[in-house]
């Protein structure tokens, strides 16, 4: 721990404790509180990463989790930024995008030998010819992307996330001077207030400097006044009032009435050769190191500045033990007087009027070549001197970090006073504060916070007329303070030094001015296109680091203003998360019927059918079949659903949505119903069952049950009729028992007179079957005599028990979806999304009869059904039968010539009729009994005889005796 | 490789418009650059102008995912698709562009029987149209896609998928740049930041285009090919469309190294998940229901899509979301395209285009000059005539488009 500072009261580190780490396999030595960033910038590795593109090495930056220069894989996850991310025992962290390692990276050679092959977009230029070789090129280029490394396999999550909710009076965003001031005021005025921030500890860029003991205090004093401190926790966008933020294992989802954002801003690099090697510091990223982990960020210091905050910077270097060999500082004449003469009190040389040309060393910096600047900021080639240093601390200006305020609708307007891009157009919602709005010193930040505060809280109708007045007199007296021109030194924020050798405008993608200026040649003349030709901002520091710096070179390449050039969209996230985080939990429902673990114990094969967990079939598909032909069966439908529409225009309603009748139902009696879109296309069916003169029991498929119920909710709001829709579906459970014995076991359960007469068929009776209150339908899905039951799920189980029980006499055997798919096949009842699909009507799905045209009233999807009548039936869904057995896959395509004409939807072998069934779409024409059409199923051709009336009992004779 | 050392320009800076040209494409985008293409290739048609809103490829030609196949559900769509597949795959060596086109397969999973009959009936339909695609199952889904789960107890188990050997990713902006350099050097002219806001009428044929500027453009024939917004421009000419606009969310990861070649798609889990030659994961999902302009992306899209993409790929975990967006779709009410002529004359649509019409950029270019170079409705774009509404002749693509890119 040779490069550590002596102690200073603002540091975070626990001298006294020791933690250990590994960096490559090697053991690392870190203290409790510090960061990876900073152990191993303290341990003597500087370099961090290896870059994109060129692979030079990187290190650290900005220490504040901006840039891409320290991304490091930890245990596992790629993408972590190490200068942020606390150290803990015993984790691995290892460098990225690096082989065979970090020291000696072999993909150098890029960087060394292929730079006039790799211009921006090399890769549209290349590899054009021969076109069988692409696979082969693309491969390497492909090897040669990424970052961060994946495990090949994972069996499952790992990694446990969670949502959390919060609504808020108040959301402050930036928890440094302006926000907590902010958020202080509004909590004063009785605001229910969050303020997140992305550091550990609130106070932002006071932290490092003198005021960090203030910056503590007011810590202390919001979290007295009862906000709630979310930290570190990186607001991740603006969308539409929510803001989400990333917290450890949470995705915190916040929404409040008002917004303040105080985001602050973002120091920007200098341009210059060499910009990107390790030693090349960003001021504030220098002072972090010291001030906050007791790390040396060197030993001699030069710094490069075009404003007064590397002025500043360089007294808080040299008073944290580091010597500053001299100040480069852009500007001939501006400049703080009061921070000059305190420089030359500390013997520090000013050279006024110049910039860093270049920063030389091969894996970190030795010294810099300095140049005197002309008027234009062009380096004087004559006046080239260098200055041995290990360190270059620089400071671009600033940018106000506005992406979070332009998601949200804000406008960006260019301030050429103070060189930067202001938020504009702010939604009334939102309050800006401190640095993001242009209010930079330090004293005038914290009333931009109170001012801000105060109108969120105000406008909220907190407060009283005395907080009002005091709120127009900070508002008066922010306003003296930040009118008129900016103050000496904030203003220019040019580039200084020269634009020779590799000078990196953009870190993350490794693109250079020259890459700028060449692809602005090659026609790529505004800000978009030039970004996503050089990919410039589109790396992992979302523009950060290079947006300002693009944008400037763009006006100085084209002519164009910066205004004109202008920015490119700001899209979330604003800081770069996970996809376990978004995710949340693993959690996926499943719906169980009532008597889910009886089919469990009865050997079901159960399986995913839509959301709901069914027994495909207990083990014998053909004995279950079987069952249902020769005694009876049982089948869980439970997953059917169930509406009950009721009131006294119940009738009309349904008349309505359907295109059969359902005023003239007889209560206690049963009616088949398709349901249809506007343009007649079949959307769901069932049975309806009108239980008394304003009451229908509807029953839905299992799938489309939500939708149907969305769909009613919907009609019935807008033609507004006197109806109730109760969703049932959850709260009934439903058998059907089918089966010629099926009313003998019945009649022997229930007091009901089951006989032919009077329960007869597509009648609903209500009884008590084995003491459980029932809904009986008589129905035949399954063709055999048959009973629905639909009972309260409770008591489920015990109707389930009892009717096997009383059936096992009869032969009895639970069925499953498998065999209830056969025999209703065998009865040609579609399944609809089976049979059917989205351009399926009525009239040819074999079901004419269902439509009444002769209803006087509209139904829906009317219109569409009369224009196909009109025009007739051009396909037809039909039946065929295929003598050898041969079951084609459904899906198959059926063919005329060559050409697919049609498609098979179902197809089984029954086992019953001893023969392959199913149903065909097919041109009308072919549609007649008798019939042969071709099946086209992967090659083979298979013939198939039309059948139009149901393959198993087509008089019905069974379902109604 | 020479062009490495030349730095040339890719097109002529922007030139003064002038009162008239023989067509006038509304729309800088894949469609609206490849028909000028195609104008002056096949048909010597060189007086022409591309008006374009904001930048070129700004619109659902910079926003789209990538991806292209031509396994669609109707033989109409296969047809279509499958000739604007082969396009793409001379069209880089053609443009003298690379336009990393990545044919390393196409991948849609089925997790429920019902799906796995929507893959049988597709396959079939291509294997008949002459396009290779065939159903597979589990293992061999395994080779191709070793990154992936293929837990059989999920909830979405990978049952099967109908596989697209052709199918890929290509790099969207080269296909707009390469093709707008293809313009510029066969002689028509592009103008960038161009607005139009009203197209000129006269007897029933469309004359002419204003632009926001107040500026007229005279027009012998004027082409709408702007997508997203393609009801609003042809209402301008008094034409109806039954095109409802919504957006479609995308997102990418910080690049990570290679895991995956082909494309996956889940229709169920409404996710489609490719990984770029940069590395970025990029993941998208279906449209969102609204109908609206606004580009305006949601979290529960963001948290949705993560969390079904970590259902088949759960080592993403960990992978960091970098950028997110959206971009407007126009979505026609059979989940086909609208082609060709309309009932204002000298006035051509490319719309309808849904989550799908960067995959057919090429032959809408081509079919549609060729519509006006030689007066005729081609074949091929025949069943996408608007006027299919009106007789009821839809060609529905619902369960292979609406959410299968």
């Amino acid at each position: 721990m040779s490069e550590r500072l002596p102690p200073n009261p603002r540091e975070r580190i626990n001298r006294a404790r020791t933690i250990n780490f590994s960096f490559d396999g090697k053991d690392v030595e870190a203290y409790d509180g510090d960061t990876i960033g900073s152990a191993l910038h303290a341990s003597g590795q500087k370099v961090l990463s290896r870059s994109f593109k060129y692979h030079r090495p990187r290190g650290l930056l900005c220490c504040a989790g901006q840039c891409p220069n320290c991304l490091v894989d930890v245990d596992g996850s790629p993408g972590v930024r190490a200068c942020t991310e606390p150290v803990r025992a015993g984790i691995k962290v290892t460098h990225m995008n690096a082989k065979p390692s970090l020291d000696f990276d072999v993909m150098r050679a890029t960087d060394l030998f292929g730079k006039p092959f790799t211009p921006p977009g090399f890769y549209y230029k290349t590899f054009i010819r021969p076109r069988r070789l692409w696979p082969l090129y693309e491969k390497v280029l492909r090897n040669a992307a990424g970052l961060g490394r994946l495990a090949k396999r994972q069996a499952d999550r790992e990694w446990r996330t969670e949502y959390r909710r919060r609504r808020a009076d108040v959301l402050v965003v930036g928890g440094g001077v302006a926000g907590m001031a902010a958020a202080l005021r509004a909590a004063e005025l009785g605001a229910d207030v969050v303020l997140m921030d992305d550091g550990p500890e609130l106070g932002g860029a006071m932290l490092a400097g003198q005021d960090a003991d203030s910056a503590k205090e007011l810590a202390e004093s919001i979290r007295a006044a009862g906000v709630e401190v979310l930290a570190p926790a990186a607001a991740l966008g603006f969308f539409d009032g929510l803001v989400p933020a990333w917290q450890g294992n949470t995705l915190h989802q916040v929404r409040a009435d008002r917004h303040i954002a105080a985001t602050g801003s973002i120091e920007q690099p200098l341009i210059f050769d060499g910009n990107d090697l390790p030693g090349v510091m960003l001021c504030s990223g220098a002072e972090r190191l010291a001030s906050l982990y007791g790390v040396r960020p060197g030993e001699t210091a030069v710094v490069a500045t075009t404003t007064d905050r590397g002025l500043e910077s360089a007294l808080a270097l040299q008073e944290a033990g580091i010597e500053v060999a001299g100040v480069v500082d852009a500007r001939a004449g501006d400049g703080s007087e009061e921070l000059l003469g305190a420089l030359a009190a500390a013997g520090i040389s000013v050279h006024r009027g110049t910039g860093v040309v270049k920063a030389f060393g091969r894996k970190h910096v030795r010294g810099v070549v300095v140049a005197d600047l002309d008027d234009e900021g062009r380096p004087d080639p004559a006046s080239k001197r260098g200055i041995d240093c290990d360190l270059v601390a620089v400071s671009g200006g600033t940018m106000p970090a506005t992406s979070l305020l332009l998601q949200a609708g804000a406008k960006a307007r260019w301030d050429e006073a103070s060189g930067s891009y202001l938020p504009d157009g702010v939604p009334s919602d939102i309050r800006v504060a401190g640095a993001v709005a242009g209010h930079e010193p330090r004293n005038c930040a914290a009333k931009s916070g109170a001012v801000a505060g105060a109108e969120a809280a105000l406008s909220l109708g907190l407060g009283s007329e005395e907080d009002r007045a005091r709120l127009q007199a900070d508002r008066a007296s922010l306003l003296r303070e930040t009118e008129g021109p900016a103050p000496a030194g904030q203003a220019r924020t040019q580039d200084a030094g020269s634009r020779n050798g590799k000078c990196f405008a953009c870190l993350c993608e490794d693109v250079t001015t020259k890459d700028i200026d060449y692809a602005i040649e090659e026609g790529f003349d505004s800000l978009e296109l030039l970004k996503r030709y050089t990919t410039v901002t589109m790396g992992p520091c979302q523009g950060r680091m290079c947006q300002l710096a693009s944008i400037r070179q763009m006006s100085e390449d084209t002519g164009a203003s910066i205004e004109e050039v202008g920015l490119t969209t700001a899209r979330p996230p604003w800081s770069t998360v996970p996809m376990g985080v978004l995710a949340g939990r693993p959690f996926e429902p499943a719906k169980r019927s009532a008597v889910h673990g009886r089919h469990r114990e009865l050997g079901g094969n159960v399986m995913w059918a839509g959301d709901w967990r069914r027994a495909y079939d207990y083990g014998d598909v053909r004995a279950e079949t079987m069952a249902v032909h020769e005694g009876a069966g049982l089948i869980d439908v439970s997953t059917l659903g169930k509406l009950v529409v009721s009131g006294p225009e119940a009738g009309a309603f349904l008349n309505l949505l359907y295109p059969n009748r359902f005023d003239n139902l007889k209560p206690g009696r049963i009616r088949y119903g398709v349901l249809g879109d506007d343009a007649g296309r079949i959307t769901d069916d069932g049975t309806i069952c009108r239980l008394d003169e304003n009451s229908f029991y509807v029953t839905t498929t299992s799938s489309g049950a939500d939708a149907v119920e969305s769909w009613f909710s919907w009609w019935l709001a807008e033609w507004k009729l006197d109806v109730q829709l109760t969703d049932v579906s959850q709260g009934l459970s439903a058998f059907n028992l089918a089966g010629p014995r099926s009313r003998e076991i019945l009649s022997g359960l229930t007091e009901l007179d089951c006989s032919n007469d009077s329960f007869a068929y597509l009648d609903g009776k209500r009884a008590n079957v084995v003491g459980v209150p029932c809904l009986m339908l008589r129905i035949g899905f399954v063709g055999e005599l048959g009973y629905e039951l639909h009972c309260p799920g409770p008591l489920a189980e015990h109707l389930w028990d009892s009717l096997l029980e009383a059936g096992a006499a009869h032969e009895i055997r639970p069925f499953g979806l498998e065999p209830q798919r056969i025999l209703r096949l065998q009865k040609m009842h579609i399944l609809v999304g089976q049979d059917t699909d989205a351009e399926s009507n009525p009239l040819e799905a074999a079901m004419p009869w269902i439509v009444k045209f002769e209803k006087e009233e509209d139904f829906i999807g009317r219109w569409a059904l009369e224009a196909v009548a009109e025009r007739g039936a051009e396909n037809k869904l039909i039946g065929f039968t295929i003598e050898n057995g041969t079951v084609p896959t459904e899906g198959a395509a059926v063919v005329v010539d060559g050409q697919p004409v049609g498609l098979v939807t179902s197809s089984r072998f029954s086992p019953k009729l001893e023969r392959s069934i199913g149903m065909a779409w097919v041109p009308a024409a072919l549609a007649e009994d008798g019939t042969t059409i071709t099946v086209s199923d992967e090659g083979r051709q298979i013939s198939a005889a039309v059948q139009t009336a149901p393959f198993y009992d087509p008089d019905q004779e069974l379902l109604r005796g | 490789m020479l062009d490495l050392f030349r730095k040339r320009r890719m097109w002529r800076p922007t030139a003064e418009l002038k009162d008239n040209y023989d067509v006038v494409i509304i729309g800088g985008g894949s469609h609206g650059l490849a028909t000028a293409y195609y104008l002056a290739r096949d048909h010597g048609i060189t007086d022409v102008c591309v008006l374009e809103k904001a930048y070129i490829g700004s619109g659902a030609a910079g926003r789209n995912t990538t991806i292209l196949r031509s396994n669609y559900k109707t033989s109409e769509g296969a047809r279509f698709y499958d000739a604007s597949v082969k396009l793409y795959e001379g069209l880089g060596a053609e443009l003298n562009y690379n336009l990393l086109f990545s044919q390393e397969g196409h991948l849609t999973l089925a997790h429920t029987d019902r799906a796995m009959f929507v893959m049988v009936e597709r396959a079939e339909v291509n294997r008949l149209a002459g396009i290779d695609s065939r159903v597979i199952g589990p293992e061999e889904i395994e080779g191709l896609a070793p990154a992936m789960a293929m837990s059989r107890d999920a909830v979405h188990p990978v049952m099967g998928a109908l596989y697209h050997p052709p199918g890929g990713i290509i790099r969207h902006d080269a296909v707009v740049w390469g093709l707008a350099r293809g313009v510029d050097r066969g002689g028509a002219e592009i103008h960038p930041y161009r607005e139009v806001t009203g197209v000129e009428r006269s007897n029933g044929r469309a004359t002419g285009v204003t632009l926001s500027d107040g500026t007229r453009v005279g027009a012998g024939m004027v082409v709408n090919a702007t997508a997203g917004w393609s009801s609003t421009i042809a209402s301008m000419a008094g034409v109806e469309l039954p095109i409802t606009t919504h957006i479609l969310q995308a997102f990418v990861t910080e690049p990570l190294k290679p895991l995956l070649d082909v494309v996956i798609v889940s229709s169920q889990m409404h996710v489609y998940i490719s990984q770029t030659d940069r590395g970025e994961f990029l993941i998208g999902a279906e449209i969102e229901p609204w109908t609206t302009y606004r580009q305006q992306g949601t979290l529960n899209f963001i948290q949705e899509a993560s969390r079904h993409t970590l259902e088949l790929f759960p080592q993403l975990e960990r992978a960091r979301i970098l950028r997110s967006w959206a971009g407007l779709c126009d979505i026609s009410p059979d989940f086909s395209p609208i082609l060709g002529d309309t009932e204002v004359e000298n006035f051509l649509i490319s719309t309808g285009w849904g989550t799908y019409g960067f995959k057919a950029a090429p032959i809408v270019g081509k079919t549609i000059a060729e519509r006006i170079g030689t007066g005729t409705t081609p074949d091929l774009i025949e069943p996408f005539a608007l006027e299919r509404f009106y007789r009821d002749r839809l060609v529905s693509e619902l369960g292979a488009a609406a959410v299968s890119h």
